[in-house]
This record gives C-alpha cells, structure tokens and sequence, in this order.
C-alpha cells in the first residue's frame, strides 16, 4: 500500500496537534500543517492526497478547497452534508466512529492518488473559460496568453480528461465546481 | 473478419459483430436467420442483394467503400434506409436510455453526478432530434427531387458533420461515455447504471456506423446527382 501525502491546514492549534498525533499513532503517517493556504505553497499544498481543514479554514480559502473537495475532509461541528463531493468529520462524533471515519478517508486516499485529472492551475482557468462559454481568441485575451497556449492548453485538458466537446467540458467544469452551476 | 459476400451466412456476420442487428432489422429481418446465407435471405425478403452487402459493409468496416458504384439501387434507397435508423433512434434507443436513466437516478443515493450527466445526454438527445429533423424537412427531400430531376433547384447538400463549427454529436456522446468511465462518482445501483452506458455506447457505435454510409456513400451520391444537374 502506498503512503498518502497528507496536509492539515488550520488556525487551530489543538486540532492540528491532535490530528498530527493521531495520524502517526494511527497509520504512521507523517503529516504537514499549514495555518492558512499561501499563495507560494499552493502547488506543494495541491500535491497532497489528502487534505484535512476546518470550517473556517475551508471558508478563508474556498477557492482552493472546492476544485478539490473530493479529496478535502472538513471538520465540522454538525453531520448536515450539502454538498455531494466533499467528506465530513463531525468533531463531537464519539471515538469510535470519528477514528472508522478518518480511517475511511485514509484509505480513500491511498486507493485514489491524486493523478490523472489533476489539472494545473492554468488549464482550470482555461477549462472554466471554456465552459463559459468563451471563444479561444476571448479566452487569450482575458488570461494574457497567446491563441497557440489556449490551444495547446485545450489539447491539454482533453488529453487529461478524455472530454472533447464544449457540453462535456461545461459539466466537467460544474461537477468540480470549476464554474457555477446556475450558469447552464 | 472477411467483407461480407452474398455466400456469407448472415448468421456468422451477426454473431461476429452483433451490433450489425439493428442494421438487419432496419431491413425487416428479425433474429432467428438460420443458416442460410445473405444472398437467400435477400432473395427471400426482396431486398437488393448489393445494396444490403455495401450497407452491411460500410457498417462494419471503417474504410470501405462500393466499388461496384451504385448500379443496381439510386439515392431513395439509402434514404429509406436512413430514415427507418432515425426512427430506430427516436422510437426505440433514444428513449430506451432516457428511461434506463431516469430509473438509475431514482434508484441511486443523490451523492453523485448522474443528473449533470443526464443535462449533457439531454443536450445530445436534442441536437440529434434537431438533425433528423433536418434529414427529414431538407436534406432527404433535396436529393430526391434531384433524383428524380423535376425542378431541382439550388442544391445545398452537405455532407452531415463534415463543416459543422460545434461539436459533433459523436464527439458528445464519446463524452459522455468517458465520463462514466472516468469521472462517475458517488454511490449508484451498478446494475442499472450498466444498462445506461451499455445503451450509449451502442447508440454511439450505431451513429459513428451510419455516419459513414451518410458521409461514403449518401454524400457522393448526392455530389454526382449535383454534378449531373448542372451539366443539363
């Protein structure tokens, strides 16, 4: 079984101390804590299977959390779940269910290492351009890039997610939250 | 597997590429073909041996091409046949999907995708309906009066996807099968969500099939009819 990379990012001391005990103790598993998400470590940041934050961390950087909420485990003060992708820890959970839990998540992560569809930064602005409904030549000017890296970007993106099409790209683009779903 | 010939066993041809079943029922065979081969069972049906053989062909295989041109059947043919797919895809598979589908989303916890990928099956839904009615109201119409060469008119063939500017509707529905390969996520009933994509992937093979005999054999056929015309 291959070892997950795991990032905790939180302002909450006890909790990243907890978490960091837990996770060695548990899986033996080393993990990294952050308290907020900077702009200089997002790439080392994204490079995690999984990543672990509180509500309030989740909301102060929402916009790196939610493209990859499918591997963000959030740790919440209620089991109220609306939203179909990301995991949820309910902090006042009894032991036994909060370690089955974050054993799932684990193991969840370890099963799915973040490969394949993981886009850089750059061909999701592409992407949700795209799924705007933007044309290449609107979609350099708005990034400040040339109609040949939108191209090569698209050629990208497909080649990644096997999504040709604008529909398909479009409903690629909300099932990752990539653009808003009232858009369609 | 070999061309099929008019020694053939219509049999050997379906049990090799099954997919050829709704072809021979576009032509009112109906399973249980014995052993006899395609030219009996053309003969027994009425049906042009060399035109069910170059339909059967391009079908089956991506580079073919009649050789023997069009001899022995004309565009109104081709038309028929065209027109019973279109209805095979509007009756029979298009909501054969949508019902397996609707199903599997009832029958699946809502921690999924499904209903986006139901918005983009939809979208291919319409644009086929679209297309058929275009078959139906201009193109089809066009070359046959052409055919039959009483007042033609401007002739505007073109060939189905050839110049489209959006993507095409083999392009969406390869979509939409890799986005159940790829991206499903959540929790579903497998069984039904098999059927689905069983179903789309063989609506799609039926498209990308038909799509050649539309662009190798309507479309020339249309070209040398617009040729002929203006000649006269």
């Amino acid at each position: 079984m291959q070892t997950a990379n795991i990032a905790v990012i939180t302002r909450d001391t006890i909790l990243a101390i907890g978490l960091k005990h837990l996770m060695r103790n548990l899986f033996n598993i080393k993990v990294s804590v952050y308290d907020s998400v900077e702009e200089s470590q997002i790439t080392e940041l994204a490079n995690n299977d999984l990543l672990i934050t509180d509500s309030d961390g989740f909301s102060a950087n929402s916009g790196f959390f939610i493209p990859r909420r499918s591997r963000t485990l959030i740790i919440t003060s209620s089991e109220i779940c609306d939203d179909s992708n990301g995991m949820l820890l309910n902090r006042y959970a009894d032991e036994a269910s909060l370690i089955s839990q974050l054993t799932k998540a684990v193991d969840q992560s370890r099963d799915t290492p973040n490969t394949v569809n993981d886009l850089s930064q750059r061909e999701i602005d592409v992407l949700s351009q795209v799924a705007s409904g933007y044309t290449n030549k609107e979609i350099a000017d708005n990034l400040n890039i040339s109609v040949n890296t939108v191209l090569t970007h698209r050629k990208n993106i497909t080649a990644k997610l096997g999504i040709k099409s604008v529909s398909g790209l479009s409903v690629y683009a909300m099932m990752n939250g990539y653009i808003n779903s009232t858009l369609h | 597997m070999a061309l099929v010939t008019p020694e053939t066993k219509l049999c050997d041809v379906i049990i090799e590429e099954p997919s050829v079943i709704t072809v021979i029922n576009r032509f009112g065979i109906a399973l249980g073909v014995g052993d006899k081969s395609v030219r009996t069972i053309c003969r027994q049906k009425d049906i042009d041996t060399n035109f069910f053989l170059t339909i059967l062909n391009a079908y089956i295989y991506e580079s073919f091409f009649p050789e023997n041109g069009f001899d022995s059947f004309g565009a109104q043919e081709i038309i028929d046949y065209l027109k019973k797919t279109n209805q095979s895809y509007l009756r029979y598979q298009l909501p054969n999907i949508e019902r397996h589908f609707k199903a599997l989303i009832d029958h699946s916890d809502k921690n999924n995708n499904l209903p986006l990928l139901l918005n983009l099956y939809n979208e291919v839904k319409e644009e086929i309906t679209k297309r058929i009615d275009n078959d139906n109201n201009h193109w089809f119409a066009e070359i046959l009066r052409h055919e039959k060469d009483v007042n033609p008119g401007n002739l505007t063939i073109k060939a189905s996807d050839a110049d489209s500017t959006t993507d095409s509707i083999e392009d969406k529905l390869s979509d939409l099968k890799n986005m159940f390969v790829i991206h499903l996520r959540g929790d579903y009933d497998r069984n039904l969500c098999h059927a689905v994509l069983f179903a789309i992937i063989s609506l799609e093979k039926d498209i990308r099939q038909n799509n050649r005999i539309r662009n190798h054999i309507l479309y020339p056929l249309a070209m040398a009819l617009k040729k002929a015309s203006s000649n006269n």
